[in-house]
């Protein structure tokens, strides 16, 4: 592989992996709060997609549907999670078969609505273009989600670490159960958990859009991966969601690159040697496997 | 120790959890056919010692002999084939399950498990009557979790005996059950094979002298004192540390 | 005198089942009829054998649909490259794919339980997916594998649409009774007790990492049966039936039907099954429809139908 490639790819992995830790943050923190793992995640990141490609016909502005279709997901995450997963507090394997059944109704709706093509979103004027780069051209829209995920992550961070919002996560990933026992409103710290990792979610789609467009299946790949991202990780853990992705995004790239059709089997055996040798993967606490 | 009779032995066993020293350099040795009893304030490490001796905790340090056997990195069910059963202080029982299914599956166990076809009817049969020696004849068809506590006490005992063990660990066989309901298990215990060895741990102090042939005392995680229940009603450290403040010893 | 008459209706019914193509082909529908038939039963087999992990097991697997896709293409890959339509030979290479994949994938996740285990089973899954989307050269990616030929069976034709019913028929009907000789057997019982209390089980001296590994095994070689007997009746394979989509609808039939029963499944199949082909035709939100009649039943009525069943009889009786 020439050094140009080389360079070239690195970035790919890069931008790649920081659009897998927005994707992933969201079904961490769900993860961590309500240990709940939600498959309908990919249905939220595919419905994120499609609100932003109304947006953008609609207004012509990238940077609204950037806000717009975030909120989207959050509100219907803040209705879902009342309407639905209350119910069946406490069954935590019930709630993850319960958020099937949104993701089967979510991606047949989206298909009734906006159809079953594959669509297109363009990059933002300004970011659309390529920038030269060591021998060859390199787009700017993937420098900027680089410099997006990065940027999440540190904001992400912060709050994590620093703020009475961060505390009260660190603490409820710790143990829920308790924060309720100390007079929290476990109703609605979990109603906003589920809605803030919805948004995620969300936001993971409107970002990804420009790059990989929107088609059908988009949602099970996405879920994919952020299954992967936060197993590898760690479970319900900021550091697990960014170590997770800054490995898996670069190794899948690579795989593809190297391997060909045979990438995935990269992504397998990095999941076999996690589950064989780190079971609570890399940053994480959480046992997965005996 | 090498020529010893002891069935079990086990020879400096630690077990940390954190800074915590739960076992701290334990060493004990039972004879085929003893019956031992493990007494200690809670917190002493007699839950831990017995988490170790199956096997569903590994030690930080020292080993466990059964039969001679080198079993401390052996699995639990291993274990259980070479001949320990263990009644849980918390029951463990399959709550959906008959009373009869529960103990067939003990039963069955010897046998394993690779049968695909075939039915269980043998098996039913030596389940209902180890049900009938544990007083719960006629309540073969209930489900576990329909049970009272002493009837489930009374299940909990008969499924770790379907097994056929050598060696058998009663974590506070009376826990939870009325006076009338602990002197009946007290004095089915009592009756079990001379030849079954079987290590308790006990809270009730008339059980454990009615029961022991021998008794240990834990402490913080150490054996404070080791002998027979004569020798360990008049040892002074015993009384202080334990037996005095709990119980009056007639 | 009871017993022989339950197994003599029994006998009946499935002599009915089985001849289902030639005491109906006097109705305008037959034809259309048999091949929404023969598509209930293959899926009713598929999620018996999931069935026997989620239900009987404990198993919660969303990564079903490997094994059938394995089961399916290597059946298929089998006639094509061998030049055979032995169905001994296709049949045994679709399950000893399966098996073999099962294995793999099992060793990884045995030792994973509940929403792990779920987790982990739906992720090989759709790296088992995506790698037969890919691998366009020996899977036909995207486009699928297409010409699947029609078995014969020791020189019989099974080629016409009536006869592979017929196979497809005759094989729901083993393994069901197959898999009710197992759920009634030592092994069965011991797969319930690793399901109710896998401490207990493992104090009781039994394996259960090894025992959950078999389960897999064998409920990953059923359900690569059955999906041969899908490629030998669509003449098709589609990547789509190694997807996150087949998973999810053999574990909506599992559920609908009611986890833990062999009928269940069997009812369940029948109802998604006509879900998709025949209320798709009236509604283009088929899956929204089954997406809510699943929601409804994880709410209102986890032990799937058999269990409202249960309950009405025990009401009844009362």
């Amino acid at each position: 592989m020439s050094p140009e490639l080389l360079f070239e790819q690195a970035l790919n992995g890069l931008s790649f992996g920081a659009l897998l830790f927005i994707l992933a943050a969201g079904l961490s923190l769900v993860f961590g709060m309500m240990d709940v793992v939600n498959l309908a995640h990919g249905a939220f990141y595919m419905l994120g997609a499609y609100v932003a490609l109304s947006v953008v016909q609609r207004t012509g502005s990238f940077w609204l549907a950037l806000v717009v279709a975030p909120l989207a997901l959050g509100i219907l995450g803040v209705i879902l999670e009342p309407l639905l997963l209350r119910r069946l507090r406490g069954r935590h394997l019930d709630q993850v078969l319960l958020t099937i059944g949104v993701s089967l109704v979510i991606v047949d709706q989206i298909g009734a609505i906006w159809g079953r093509e594959v669509r297109s979103l363009a990059a933002p004027a300004g970011l659309d273009g390529s920038v030269p780069l060591v021998g060859g051209e390199y787009p700017v829209y993937r420098l900027f989600v680089i410099g997006f995920g990065v940027l999440l992550a540190a904001v992400v961070s912060v709050v994590h670490q620093r703020t009475k919002v961060g505390m009260l996560i660190r603490a409820g990933v710790e143990d829920a159960e308790m924060l309720g026992a100390l007079g929290v409103n476990t109703d609605r710290l979990f109603a906003a958990t589920f809605a803030v990792g919805a948004a995620l979610a969300g936001l993971a789609g409107v970002v990804a859009a420009p790059v990989f467009g929107l088609q059908p299946g988009m949602d099970g790949d996405a879920l994919i991966y952020s299954l992967v991202v936060v197993v590898v990780g760690g479970l319900g853990t900021l550091g697990g969601a960014i170590a997770g992705s800054a490995l898996v995004g670069p190794a899948d790239t690579f795989g593809k690159v190297l391997f060909q059709e045979f990438a995935l089997a990269v992504i397998f055996a990095i999941v076999a040697l996690v589950l064989l040798f780190r079971p609570t993967g890399l940053l994480g606490r959480i046992r997965v496997a005996r | 120790m090498g020529a010893s009779a002891a069935l079990i032995e086990v020879h400096d066993l630690t077990r940390t959890f954190g800074g915590v020293r739960a076992l701290d350099g334990v060493t004990l040795a039972v004879r085929a056919g003893e019956r031992r009893a493990v007494i200690g304030p809670n917190g002493a490490g007699k839950t831990t010692l017995f988490n170790v001796l199956t096997g569903e905790l590994s030690p930080t340090a020292g080993s466990v002999r059964l039969a001679g056997r080198d079993i401390t990195r052996a699995t639990t069910w291993q274990r259980a084939r070479w001949g320990l059963a263990r009644m849980y202080q918390r029951n463990e029982l399959f709550a959906p399950l008959s009373a009869r299914e529960n103990v067939a599956l003990a039963v069955a166990s010897r046998a394993g498990p690779y049968r695909l076809f075939g039915s269980s009817g043998a098996e039913s049969k030596m389940a209902d009557e180890l049900l009938a020696k544990v007083g719960l004849a006629g309540r073969e068809s209930s489900a576990a979790r329909a049970l009272s506590h002493g009837e489930r006490r009374q299940l909990e005992l008969a499924v770790s005996l379907a097994q056929g063990p050598e060696v058998l660990l009663l974590d506070e066989p009376t826990a939870g059950m009325s006076p009338a309901e602990t002197a009946r298990i007290t004095e089915l215990i009592a009756s079990l094979d001379r030849a079954l060895t079987i290590l308790i741990v006990e809270h009730d102090m008339d059980v454990v002298f009615r029961l022991a042939d021998r008794i240990s005392v834990l402490h913080e995680g150490r054996v404070i004192a080791d002998g027979a229940p004569g020798q360990i009603r008049g040892d002074v450290r015993v009384n202080e540390v334990y037996l005095g403040k709990a119980v009056t010893v007639g | 005198m009871r017993r022989v008459a339950t197994w003599l209706a029994i006998a009946v019914a499935a002599a009915g089942l089985v001849a289902f193509p030639y005491w109906s082909a006097g109705w305008e529908s037959s034809r259309f009829a048999t091949t929404v038939l023969r598509d209930i039963l293959v899926f009713a087999i598929f999620a018996l054998s999931l069935d026997l992990l989620v239900g009987f097991a404990g198993m919660p697997s969303l990564g079903h649909a490997a094994f059938f896709g394995a089961g399916a293409y290597a059946a298929g890959i089998a006639s094509q490259r061998l030049a055979t339509s032995e169905l001994a030979v296709t049949l045994a290479a679709a399950a000893a794919s399966a098996a073999l994949l099962a294995l793999v994938i099992g060793a990884l996740v045995v030792r994973t339980a509940g929403i792990f285990f779920l987790m982990l089973t739906l992720a090989f899954a759709q790296i088992v997916f995506a790698i037969a989307f890919q691998w366009t050269s020996v899977t036909g990616g995207s486009n699928g594998l297409a010409g699947v030929g029609r078995p014969d069976l020791f020189g019989i034709d099974l080629s016409s649409s009536e006869r592979i019913y017929v196979l497809v028929a005759v094989a729901f009907l083993a393994i069901a009774l197959g898999l009710r000789a197992i759920v009634h057997s030592p092994y069965g019982r011991a797969l319930v007790g690793v399901r109710e209390n896998e401490r207990r089980m493992r104090a009781l001296g039994y394996d259960t990492t090894r025992l959950r590994l078999s389960a897999f095994v064998l409920a990953g070689t059923i359900a690569g049966i059955a999906g041969a007997l899908s490629a030998y009746s669509l003449r098709f394979v589609s990547a789509q039936d190694v997807g996150i989509g087949t998973s999810i609808r053999g574990f909506v039939m599992v559920l609908i039907g009611g986890a833990g029963t062999l009928v269940g499944p069997v009812l369940g199949a029948a109802i998604v099954t006509y879900i998709e082909r025949v209320l798709s035709s009236a509604t283009p939100v088929a899956e929204t429809v089954l997406g809510l009649v699943f929601i409804g039943f994880v709410l209102l009525a986890r032990q799937g139908l058999v269990g409202i069943g249960r309950a009405a009889w025990a009401q009844a009786r009362r």
